[in-house]
């Protein structure tokens, strides 16, 4: 699980390791990555929405 | 070697030349401190940009002459790094939000047009700006008064060529102001770089802006939407002055528009209405009519010997109060008032050939306008 938000953590900044790269796609189901991502990405959207209504007052 | 030097000396002479110019490269620091504060993002931003572009290409140009060819340097080939890689993913973040926080606070301030002490409703129109200063029953349009003699060539141009109007936007200086922004008909664009207000008016809705003016001046600015025919022709001026003086200004003005409701009511001679409509006409009407209104068909019909007009008067007041739909003509029951529309059509009605001898009043025109 760990490793799954690592990888896609990485994936949102474009930084990824080959060696890592290769046990992603050995290993795991993709969707568990997919469902990671629009998950991190929602958070990522909350994130700053919550910044901006901070700054906006 | 000589022509090193030579280069050297071009290149410094264009560096000396160029200081005294500098405010005329760059953008004005202005009169407000929004502007002030636009100008110092600026100048900020464009330092990090040289910073940025004095490293990167250094580092290129450095790389590619310390390392070249005709020296023996072999390509490393390696692939990914991930070290340099989040490096260099997490610098230009850093700066990007290190650029967006004061932007942010910049812009937050500029959109914050609450607490005003004075409200101007701008209207643009086709083309011509109206100021309404709202509340105080004082209101007028702002026409280019640079002569159609300086655009045609005619005549040499004058200092402020196209950047010149009849009437100013006067407002005091230290106060804050508020701009409500829309147009009658198509696009346009308020910009006056000195109060860094460039605001698109757009029918239909009403935009806001505003200035805190720190200087007294005259600043000068033009429409910046591309609005038709006439657009390079709708310059803005406004005419910044100390408190007391423009409230001095707009206490003159609203006694006259007083008089001017008054002058409604009363009988009105017919050289009295033409000699005001001329006025308005070469204001108004002849950026379109042409100034001895023979009009540029066909899109401006002429009104010198135009059949129906001299034969209707119900028909040219219904014009120029309604406007012609679809058509360039715009109505002018708001915009003129029943004084204004009157003397005009009179005006009209009585010059280049057009001696029908018609007098409209201006009681008639208010009934008209309120039917």
């Amino acid at each position: 699980m760990w490793s799954v938000v690592k990888s896609v953590l990485a994936a949102l900044l474009g930084v990824q390791s080959n060696q890592k790269r290769q046990e992603d796609f050995s290993s795991g189901k993709p969707a568990a990555y997919i469902v990671t991502g629009i998950v991190i990405t929602l958070l990522f959207v909350l994130m700053l929405i919550v910044l901006a209504t901070f700054a906006a007052r | 070697m000589r022509s090193a030097w030579r280069w050297l000396l071009v290149i410094t002479l264009s560096a000396s030349g160029s200081q005294a110019n500098a405010n005329d490269w760059n953008m004005p620091v202005g009169v407000t401190d929004v502007s002030a504060d636009i100008f110092g993002l600026h100048m900020t931003i464009f330092w990090i940009c040289v910073v940025i572009g004095l490293v990167v290409f250094g580092a290129m140009f450095y790389s590619l002459f310390r390392y070249r060819h005709s020296k023996g340097a072999k390509a490393a080939n390696f692939h990914e790094h991930t070290s340099v890689e989040v490096l260099w993913t997490a610098i230009p973040v850093l700066i990007l939000v290190g650029m967006a926080v004061p932007a942010t606070a910049t812009l937050k301030n500029m959109y914050d047009s609450s607490d005003a002490e004075l409200d101007v409703m701008i209207t643009g129109q086709q083309w011509r700006w109206r100021y309404e200063y709202l509340g105080e029953d004082v209101a007028f349009t702002s026409n280019m008064s640079t002569p159609r003699t300086q655009v045609s060539g005619a005549e040499t141009r004058g200092e402020h060529y196209l950047l010149e109007v009849d009437e100013p936007l006067v407002l005091p200086i230290n106060r804050k102001v508020r701009f409500l922004m829309t147009s009658d008909d198509v696009i346009h664009s308020w910009w006056v770089p000195d109060l860094a207000v460039k605001q698109d008016t757009i029918p239909g809705f009403i935009n806001e802006n505003w200035v805190t003016i720190n200087e007294p001046g005259i600043y000068r600015g033009q429409c910046t939407e591309l609005c038709g025919i006439n657009h390079g022709f709708m310059p803005v001026v406004v005419h910044a002055m100390e408190e007391d003086e423009f409230d001095g200004w707009l206490a003159e003005r609203k006694e006259a528009a007083a008089e001017e409701a008054m002058g409604v009511d009363r009988e009105w001679a017919m050289e009295e209405l033409v000699a005001r409509g001329q006025e308005i006409y070469q204001s108004i009407c002849s950026s379109c009519h042409q100034a001895e209104g023979q009009g540029s068909p066909p899109a401006f019909p002429a009104l010198a010997n135009n059949e129906q007009l001299i034969s209707d008067v119900d028909w040219h007041l219904n014009k120029v109060i309604n406007g012609v739909s679809g058509a360039a003509m715009p109505a002018f029951r708001s915009t003129l008032n029943p004084v204004e529309i009157a003397a005009v059509v009179t005006y009209t009605r009585n010059a280049w050939g057009n001696d029908t001898g018609d007098v409209v009043q201006p009681s008639e025109v208010a009934e008209l306008i309120a039917q």
